[in-house]
């Protein structure tokens, strides 16, 4: 049953699972003591970005399968508020970040309470509309959000945490915090997925009516998804606007940004804690390299003449988006499941072939 | 006096213009709308499909010099072409899919598509520019831009013959009985997979048509066609998705908004304002004007 196997299996928890993820986190911290070259270090931050950013959406669209293609929304808003209070109002992003997600968990409650009305197709275009609807917002009034022209960051203050002086330079300090709040977001997730909130956002994905008829409160609990997944893409906006320093509308709010946010759950499969991390592990590196195929001759893979780095250069880096058509379509017809779909069949294909080969031939 | 006739005067000059921008927009509904009636699929790549109408156009003029209207008997049979293998290749294994899947595959290939120019012809803005232009007519007192009222005469002959073909036609009414009812249709012995395929041409060369109509008006660039993809969709909603006379309807109403909007509330806010009717309009009566309620 398709429908089924979809479905994760959240009852109880795996200790080697929380072990492996926890050795991944500490290997991940001590990782730049190591390797420390930029490229590395910025590959790692698009990455936590954009693991945060796929289990965020995630929630909504994965545990309760309302399918948002207006994430951008959420997302500029974090980088906007997060931005804008740190270079007008000079508050620093740490307490900045909070002042975004607050906004954005508002904007999600008022867009909620229009879109959730609407079911299947058209909540995709409401969700799309209202992302365009705040993309046009943003250009036009200049006054307020400086339109097209966007916002340079100048100069993040000197935190002091417990007695230590952080100072944000370089890549090095972004790539902890996105690590811890890569950690925290897959955290949460899990906690929500294995709530009675997640079984909740899981009945109604799996058909709405029988979810009501239970008495669950849908359009409560879909605003209840909605809201917990802006929060976290509204993180993710703020930390995008402080790591590269410059927002402009379509960066910001460009339909682009949702269709990659959604990508990163789809290609890795969406419903699961592991599914964006997968996601972003095949996206990140592939977009990062073709948009700057020198970083590789940096960290040593390709040699500085390679014809494959002036190949790329000429042909691919204006068009990484490509690739991303080409993996969509590849996955929607060949693994609509996802990349984790496809490693559960050949796992199971792999279990049946012991089993067929054990004494007895397995029934049909 | 005089200030409330030159008020009504320049009403009636911005209804024109957006009536005539909006013949365009119902062509572009018609497309979306026939292929959504057939396969129940929402294409998300209509605007691409558009924009490769438009460097098509802009390709023959600067290469031959063939005047974009003419060269609409080889963009159209092109763009036809082009959807219809669309079809034939990719859309019609989703076609009992999850719905958002449809979305997600067609949002591919128009991202295949708008970098595959990209890659082609670089995102610089393209310009073709013909001898009428920025010309103009005079009818009484109104100025009636040269290129648009073309384009709208254009239209409305293709919308004419379009209509005449799925009324007349035996492979019309073929179309039109896959979209009322697929599994009935195809009891009835209508090959409704080489159905499908045509309807995704039709659609393709509908989109493509438009393309090469706004072709002179409007800069050419890969990612042109994101906003005509969503406006196609509002122009749809707006008429019931599924009928072809709401989708005309449905185009003119949104040009003549848009033109009304640009005028009265800021240029840059027209789009958002069409937007902000649409969520209205989905809200509240979101099976369109013309549209049956779905219970």
């Amino acid at each position: 049953m398709p429908t089924l196997s979809r479905s994760p299996r959240p009852r109880g928890f795996s200790v080697v699972a929380i072990a492996l993820f926890l050795a991944t986190a500490l290997a991940l911290a001590v990782f730049p003591s190591f390797v420390a070259k930029p490229y590395v270090m910025h590959m790692g931050v698009m990455l936590f970005l954009a693991i945060i950013q796929g289990q965020a959406w995630n929630v909504v669209g994965g545990y309760a399968g309302q399918y948002s293609v207006g994430h951008a929304a959420y997302f500029g808003v974090g980088a906007y508020v997060t931005m804008m209070l740190l270079e007008v109002s000079k508050i620093p992003p740490w307490w900045g970040i909070w002042g975004a997600i607050l906004a954005a968990v508002a904007l999600s409650a008022i867009i909620g309470s229009i879109t959730f009305r609407l079911r299947g197709p058209y909540f995709v275009l409401a969700s799309i509309s209202v992302a365009e609807i705040i993309r046009l917002a943003t250009l036009h009034f200049r006054d307020f959000t400086r339109g097209a022209e966007g916002y340079l960051l100048s100069e993040i203050p000197t935190l002091h945490l417990f007695g230590a002086e952080i100072v944000f330079v370089g890549k090095r300090p972004f790539y902890y915090a996105g690590l811890a709040l890569a950690v925290a977001t897959i955290a949460a997730n899990w906690a929500v997925q294995h709530s009675k909130l997640g079984y909740y956002f899981q009945a109604i994905r799996e058909d709405q009516d029988a979810a009501h008829s239970l008495g669950i409160h849908l359009s409560l609990y879909k605003n209840v998804a909605l809201a917990i997944s802006a929060a976290f893409t509204a993180f993710a906006g703020g930390f995008y606007a402080m790591f590269v320093k410059f927002i402009d509308p379509n960066i910001a709010f460009g339909l682009d940004v949702s269709v990659q946010i959604v990508l990163i759950a789809i290609i890795g499969g969406i419903g699961t804690i592991i599914g964006p991390v997968i996601g972003a592990m095949v996206l990140v590196p592939l977009s990062e390299v073709l948009r700057n195929p020198r970083g590789l001759v940096q960290v040593g893979v390709l040699s500085p003449d390679s014809g494959v780095v002036t190949f790329i250069e000429r042909y691919l880096s204006n068009a990484h988006l490509l690739v991303y058509g080409i993996l969509v379509v590849v996955v929607i017809l060949f693994a609509p499941e996802g990349v984790l779909g496809v490693i559960r069949r050949v796992v199971a294909w792999g279990r049946r072939r012991v089993a067929a080969r054990g004494a007895s031939p397995a029934p049909a | 006096m005089t200030v409330f006739l030159q008020q009504v005067g320049l009403f009636l000059q911005y209804s024109l213009s957006g009536l005539l921008q909006g013949g365009v927009y119902a062509l572009i509904g018609i497309g979306l709308t026939i292929i959504f009636g057939v396969m129940r699929v929402i294409n998300f790549a209509h605007g691409d499909l558009l924009m490769l109408g438009m460097y098509a156009t802009w390709l023959i003029f600067t290469k031959t010099g063939l005047d974009p209207y003419v060269a609409l008997l080889a963009t159209v049979p092109l763009l036809f072409l082009w959807g219809a293998f669309l079809q034939k290749v990719f859309i019609n294994r989703v076609l009992n899919a999850l719905p958002q899947n449809q979305i997600l595959l067609t949002i591919g290939l128009g991202l295949i598509m708008s970098n595959s120019m990209m890659l082609i012809f670089t995102s610089d803005y393209r310009i073709l520019t013909t001898s009428y232009s920025s010309s103009s007519f005079d009818l009484l007192g109104l100025s009636v831009s040269q290129p648009l009222l073309y384009s709208f005469l254009v239209t409305a002959a293709i919308t004419a013959a379009l209509f005449w073909f799925l009324q007349r036609t035996d492979t019309g009414q073929a179309i039109r009985a896959t979209a009322q009812d697929r599994d009935a249709a195809q009891l009835m012995g209508i090959n409704v997979r080489g159905t499908s395929i045509l309807s995704f041409g039709i659609g393709s060369a509908l989109a493509g048509a438009a393309g090469a109509l706004i072709a002179p008006t409007y800069y050419i660039y890969p990612q042109v066609g994101s906003a005509f993809t969503l406006k196609a969709f509002v122009i749809v909603v707006l008429g019931g998705m599924g009928s072809i006379v709401g989708a005309t309807l449905g185009g003119l109403i949104i040009g003549v908004t848009e033109s009304l909007a640009a005028a009265y509330v800021a240029s840059g806010l027209k789009e958002l304002v069409v937007y902000v009717l649409f969520l209205g309009l989905l809200l509240f009566k979101p099976s369109g004007l013309l549209g049956k309620s779905r219970a």
